[in-house]
């Protein structure tokens, strides 16, 4: 402790160089884990904000909600098997829609629930949809910027369906769309306007959905899989990454990451290296007039999480500064528990970068102090 | 009189390309309290090892090395850099100080090693520097000092823990003559004053007259 401070007293030019690198990419580290974070959540943050543990798709679907198709009588085998209350349908329908009144159109990704069931999200503003309801939606509040309100009419255009917006919700996108929840019984309408197949009749008796979502544990998912053959049980993770852009999106920015945190790794171990061998002949002092190496040791180990701690709480100051600065369409996200994460991750690859040095001094021989320092 | 250093029997051998040498081949020598002793010897003549040898920073093949009367033999590291740090103060050709310390604080380090109390360090590294004339300097870095004064921190720092035995290496090898007979001069003064044996391995025919008693290292023995 003694020496590892007055030494960064004494060379503040020096261990500032190297702190103003570690705090860079530890900085570039949070901003990308945040966008990270902040993407993931834009693009899948309906699916992922559902209290569900799986979802049943139709087999070949390669889980993706859009491609899926469940049949009514798939829902009451379901139903059957871990409870009504645990069953839950769900449409998922990505498409374009115009405010009436306003030549604007919107991607949007439709989502439909039962009303009053437990996928359904709260309202903040407006009202909630009821079993009774019929024509009405609850949309993102992202869709405000585009000058949606309540009471605002939607046309869709692919089926020329009407809704009015009842009322908003937060935080609920698909695929970086805007979501809009619909009730089941609208779903249903909306699927025999849009249908391609021609003179079918009796649709009542054959409703379909895109995907069921269940709370169920390991026993009951085995045991759906096998009363299902024409279904697969797919995790809520997997649902999640199949959802189209959001393994590549996410693939790409956690090896930027991964990247940044083995660079800080090796810029620490390299700096502290080339300085310990530097200084090894105090070092070799030191021990003969009997230092422990055990304290060199952790003098050393000191000065890296010194410097580390020190770059991470500006850099962490910085981001939650940009943060702050960011417009709120901007998908960023870092909650307390990632910050925290990141933050051990660092310091732990710092100390792993340590390590070099820490070796290094060990092997120092007190020896070398004597008659060898003429040179 | 007592004898704070004896070596007894020293033997120590290298094995070097294959052929055994013989660097120290039973060297005895004790030095009683008060006593500076000059080594000299030619380049190669074992003086490093010897030195090495009495500073509890190598262990002899055979012999035996008594620090106070305590044996250096068999110890594992940690006890013998305690004793290195509570027995013996080393001074280096080069005064060999942490650059990034103030003067005051490479006394001070040192005794925080040694586990003595703050308050006590602080006023016996003061009383140090002030014996050694660097009062003005405690709160310099060592590159604002000259060679001589640099030598003199080191012998403050070496005899900040109060140990039982002095070994300076060519402690004046960085220094001009007068600078040289002077650092000298004070370690002998100390070695006195306080009753330490001391060991000075030297090339400078200059500094002897200043010590008690001057010995050749030849063929690994004291003559």
């Amino acid at each position: 402790m003694y020496l590892a401070i007055r030494e960064i007293r004494f060379a503040k030019v020096r261990y500032s160089l190297i702190a103003a690198i570690m705090l860079l990419v530890a900085f570039l580290v949070l901003f990308v884990t945040g966008l990270a974070q902040g993407l993931a959540y834009d693009n899948a943050a309906s699916i992922q904000n559902m209290n569900a543990t799986h979802f049943i798709m139709e087999k070949d679907s390669n889980h993706r909600f859009t491609r899926s198709q469940i049949k009514e009588q798939e829902l009451t085998q379901a139903e059957a098997i871990v409870g009504q209350n645990n069953v839950q349908p769900l449409g998922v329908r990505m498409t374009t829609v115009t405010a009436e009144a306003a030549t604007l159109k919107l991607d949007v990704t439709l989502l439909a629930v039962k009303p009053e069931g437990w996928l359904m999200p709260s309202v903040i503003e407006g009202n909630t949809l009821t079993m009774k309801s019929e024509g009405q939606v609850l949309v993102d509040d992202k869709l405000k910027d585009s000058g949606i309100r309540i009471g605002t009419v939607i046309v869709d255009q692919t089926s020329g369906m009407k809704w009015t917006v009842s009322g908003f919700v937060t935080q609920q996108s698909f695929s970086h769309s805007p979501a809009v929840f619909l009730s089941e019984r609208d779903w249903q309408q909306l699927q025999l306007l849009s249908s391609t197949r021609p003179g079918v009749s009796g649709m009542d008796t054959d409703k379909a959905y895109s995907a069921i979502a269940i709370h169920a544990d390991k026993a009951q998912v085995e045991h759906l899989a096998a009363a299902l053959p024409d279904a697969e049980i797919v995790t809520k993770s997997a649902a999640v990454s199949a959802i189209p852009g959001y393994k590549e999106e996410q693939g790409s920015l956690k090896m930027m990451i991964a990247f940044l945190f083995v660079i800080s790794a090796f810029v620490l171990a390299v700096f502290f290296y080339v300085i310990t061998i530097q200084k090894s002949s105090q070092f070799g002092i030191l021990k003969a007039i009997g230092t422990r190496t055990t304290y060199l040791l952790r003098s050393v180990t000191l000065q890296v999480l010194f410097i580390c701690a020190g770059s991470l709480i500006i850099s962490v100051l910085l981001v939650l500064g940009v943060k702050a600065m960011l417009p709120s369409g901007m998908p960023f996200q870092l909650d307390a528990s990632t910050l925290a994460i990141s933050c051990g991750a660092f310091l732990v690859m710092s100390l792993a970068g340590s390590l070099f040095s820490v070796w290094k001094v060990a092997r120092i021989d007190a020896l070398d102090a004597i008659g060898r320092t003429a040179a | 009189m007592r004898e704070r250093i004896i070596l007894h029997n020293i033997t120590r051998k290298f094995e070097d390309g294959g052929i055994q040498r013989t660097i120290l081949d039973q060297l005895n020598l004790s030095v009683s309290e008060g006593e500076l002793v000059a080594v000299m010897g030619p380049s190669g003549s074992g003086k490093s090892t010897f030195l090495s040898i009495a500073g509890a920073l190598l262990e002899p093949t055979s012999g035996e090395v008594l620090l106070d009367g305590e044996s250096i033999i068999g110890k594992d590291k940690q006890a013998l850099s305690n004793m290195r740090l509570h027995k013996i103060g080393f001074i280096f050709q080069s005064a060999n100080l942490l650059p990034y310390l103030k003067i005051e604080e490479q006394l001070l380090f040192v005794a925080k090693q040694g586990g003595m109390e703050n308050a006590q360090a602080t006023g016996r590294a003061r009383g140090l520097l002030q014996k050694l004339g660097l009062s003005q300097r405690s709160q310099a870095y060592p590159d604002k000092l000259s060679g001589g004064e640099r030598q003199r921190v080191a012998i403050a720092r070496a005899l900040m823990n109060d140990p039982a035995v002095l070994l300076a290496d060519e402690p004046t090898a960085s220094l001009d003559a007068n600078r040289g007979v002077d650092v000298v001069r004070m370690i002998a003064d100390e070695v006195k004053e306080q009753g330490k044996s001391a060991i000075m391995v030297t090339h400078d025919d200059r500094v002897l007259p200043l010590c008690d008693r001057v010995l050749y290292l030849e063929d690994g023995r004291l003559v």
